[in-house]
């Protein structure tokens, strides 16, 4: 079952009202434990397989990753357990005899080493544990605790056990501190800390059974006392206490021979995070990413192609004709408009499928954490922190959870200047049109212009950064890197597959709707003639209100060398979705009578509209119009994100300076490439 | 006693203790990763851009160059 949503709380403090963990309940439409029902929340600092363990009590997926910042916002599911009852007389259910079903509302908070809310994901953990009344907050707490890094991740518990609150711990990563020759005496760790104690291993689906015998258990019990903390305000007594109190606790119940022992992860760190080493093998990780990509989705991506600009529009076709349909806007509407894009986003599949898998990888194996040691020098001169490298990343898949990944950086300044960076992040829908281009333009080279463009995101991003940093945000300062780095370890395959399931399956959903929508405006702009004697459906393109607004536009681009109407009118379309670039070309070219000479393939199409639009100079052309794309605005999908986490203003002032930042450079590579192409 | 030298300057390997932090700003957020005055950790390895990685409670810590100029360690 999968009964999980995501939901954003108001951050406290400022005038916003507090969260309330029982107040989200009521936005839980069905499957819903009800306001009566317990409501638990999932605690606990990054890397400590919190929302995998969330994964595993609901049934649901959630974005996971070996890396700081994963969970961004709060995701809510149902956990489905059962309740000891002896007196269990429902008819209906499965459940033991002495037991009767209890649906639990889980709430995954966003990583927080400790409730000192230095970002705002600490901030809302805090506001919903801490801040808000008693009678809004969980009903129980369960703090995951990673046992390899026990010490650390006791502090957050030594926090929340001061609060009235039933708390329970989890402790994880049992696997890497056998490892490390470490182990954990759960009963002497939990009269240590004086609330239930158990092992778990969500990445393998063990112990859960355990962790919901001693929720059950607590929930029966009344709330606890808060643990007696020294009667002062002053807050570092208060953290002489804590520390006391839990490494006391650690050292009670803790075997750590090996802890500070060095480890294979250690070796590794020792080249991946060096001086020369460290971005050599950085830029060697990313070329290998986007060659794989590339080469390995590229024949996929062909057949699909083949099989839905054949069978299945000949299908259609076939049905069409026997319905007494051919022929007419009908047949233009499903076959050039829906059939043509639909099966255009889904040739894309693969390419999406493989970056999303190589990108979890790297996360689930821990890599990531150290590319950002890696690039930290680099963020800070733009005034960022590390950390901000990790939202940066993850706007190579897609930019729309890069926008909300922005919430880990704890200064809103730095918030705002990463929330409008990453728009020139590659994403993985951009990604389709350069291996397209790529294909047709550069042939076998076709994976390292795409990486070309790679190269020329990371620099955008960067000069951008530095331009902004010196015009907008000149008072800014840089919070120092301090990162947790986690241990490597090799991906599980359940893991992987389903990171990249929900990954994939999201980018298609947000496509899928906006694809129909783009393709079903074109095709309608298409059909509307704007002469006099075309009837509507049956217009040539070029006389269509489509042909006439994208005409009216393209103009603008004929210093930059592309000013073909049906380029400006990809480029239009482009706007709403990058997706739908290419399934504009293809229903654009694919209403048009093939010219003499040509093959009427999208392709040639293509490299003739820029061999006639660059006056012979296709190469930079094509080049220019990559960049062009790279740098405006990705979608609007994009926008709405934007939007939401930093208003109207500056979501129109970052569309305003992305096409500023497209024509200009896009004139400048076209400009300087026509003198040597 | 030894005397207490900067992170930036201690050599590679060894175990430390932290005795002093001039930072006001991150000083809870290095204690809640174990980096408190009073701590033992273990330096391992310099970082690019002059940063170095810690050992410390079975935590790998990475630091960057501005803050470890700001760690005040003696050889444990």
């Amino acid at each position: 079952m999968s009964d999980s949503t995501r939901v954003r709380l108001p951050l406290t403090p400022a005038k916003t009202p507090l969260p309330s963990a029982k107040a989200c309940c009521h936005e839980i439409p069905q499957h819903t434990a009800g306001v009566d029902a317990a409501v638990v929340a999932l605690v606990g600092a990054p890397n400590t397989g919190k929302s995998t363990l969330f994964n595993g009590l609901t049934g649901s997926r959630v974005t996971m990753g070996n890396w700081p910042g994963t969970t961004v916002e709060v995701s809510k599911g149902v956990w489905r357990t059962t309740l000891q009852s002896p007196s269990c007389n429902c008819e209906t259910c499965t459940c033991a005899n002495d037991e009767s079903p209890l649906a639990i509302t889980l709430l995954d908070l966003p990583g927080a080493y400790s409730l000192d809310a230095h970002s705002p994901d600490e901030q809302l953990t805090r506001g919903l544990l801490q801040d808000g009344p008693v009678s809004e907050r969980p009903d129980l707490c369960i703090v995951t605790i990673d046992a390899s890094r026990m010490a650390h991740g006791l502090y957050l518990v030594a926090q929340v056990r001061e609060l009235a609150m039933r708390v329970v711990v989890a402790v994880t990563m049992s696997d890497i501190a056998a490892q490390r020759e470490m182990s954990v005496d759960t009963a002497l760790l939990s009269r240590a800390l004086g609330c239930p104690v158990v092992e778990t291993d969500p990445r393998r689906r063990t112990g859960l059974v355990p962790l919901a015998a001693a929720v059950r258990t607590a929930l029966a019990d009344p709330v606890p006392a808060p643990r007696p903390v020294p009667p002062t305000d002053d807050a570092l007594v208060l953290d002489d206490d804590r520390f006391t109190w839990l490494s006391e606790a650690a050292e009670r119940a803790t075997v750590a021979p090996g802890n500070d022992r060095l480890t294979l992860s250690d070796k590794v760190d020792r080249w991946v995070t060096a001086p020369i080493a460290g971005p050599v093998i950085f830029l060697a990780v990313m070329w290998a990413v986007f060659q794989i990509t590339t080469a390995v989705a590229a024949p996929l991506q062909n057949a699909l192609d083949g099989f839905f600009s054949g069978p299945v529009s000949h299908a259609v076709t076939a049905l069409l004709t026997l319905a007494h349909l051919n022929g007419t806007w009908v047949e233009g509407l499903l076959v050039n408009g829906l059939v043509a894009g639909v099966g255009m986003l889904l040739t894309f599949v693969p390419l999406m499928a493989l970056m999303f898998l190589l990108l979890a990888l790297l996360e689930d194996s821990g890599y990531l954490a150290r590319a950002a040691v890696v690039t930290d020098r680099l963020m800070r001169t733009m005034g960022l922190p590390g950390r901000a490298f990790l939202p940066l990343v993850v706007g190579f898949g897609c930019n729309v959870p890069a926008i909300s990944a922005t919430r880990i950086l704890p200064d809103a300044r730095q918030r705002l200047l990463t929330v409008l960076l990453v728009p020139f992040t590659s994403c993985s829908a951009r990604l389709t049109v350069f291996v397209m281009l790529g294909t047709v333009f550069f042939g076998t080279n076709a994976g390292t212009a795409v990486f070309a463009m790679y190269v020329a995101s990371v620099a955008l991003v960067v000069l951008v950064g530095l331009l902004l940093r010196r015009t907008l945000w000149r008072t800014m300062g840089a919070e120092p890197l301090i990162i947790d780095l986690p241990a490597y370890h090799l991906p599980t395959l359940r893991l992987t597959a389903s990171v990249v399931w929900q990954r994939l399956l999201g980018s298609l959903k947000t496509a899928s709707g906006i694809i129909v929508v783009t393709v079903c405006a074109v095709w309608l702009l298409q059909s509307v003639p704007t002469t006099g004697g075309q009837s509507f459906g049956q217009v040539p393109v070029e006389d269509s209100v489509y042909g006439v607004v994208a005409r009216t536009i393209a103009p603008v681009f004929a210093p930059a060398g592309f000013d073909q109407w049906q380029t400006a009118s990809a480029l239009i379309v482009g706007f709403v979705a990058k997706e739908a670039v290419i399934s504009s070309w293809a229903q654009t070219y694919a209403t048009e009578q093939p010219a003499p000479g040509q093959t009427g393939l999208l392709g040639d199409h293509i490299q003739a509209a820029f061999v006639q639009s660059s006056g012979g100079h296709p190469l930079p052309a094509v080049l220019a119009f990559m960049v062009f794309l790279l740098a405006y605005t990705p979608c609007v999908a994009t926008l709405a994100a934007q939007r939401r986490e930093v208003g109207l203003k500056w979501t129109l002032f970052g569309v305003a300076m992305q096409l500023t930042t497209a024509w200009l450079l896009a004139v400048a590579v076209f400009q300087i490439g026509r003198l040597f192409w | 006693m030894t005397s207490s030298t900067d992170l930036a300057s201690a050599p590679l390997g060894t175990s430390l203790t932290l005795v002093g932090i001039d930072d006001a700003a991150n000083r809870r957020r290095l204690a809640t990763l174990g980096l408190r005055e009073g701590a033992t950790f273990r330096l391992l390895t310099r970082t690019i851009g002059g940063g170095r990685i810690v050992l410390v409670g079975g935590s790998r810590i990475a630091l960057s160059r501005d803050l470890v100029h700001r760690l005040r360690t003696r050889v444990a």
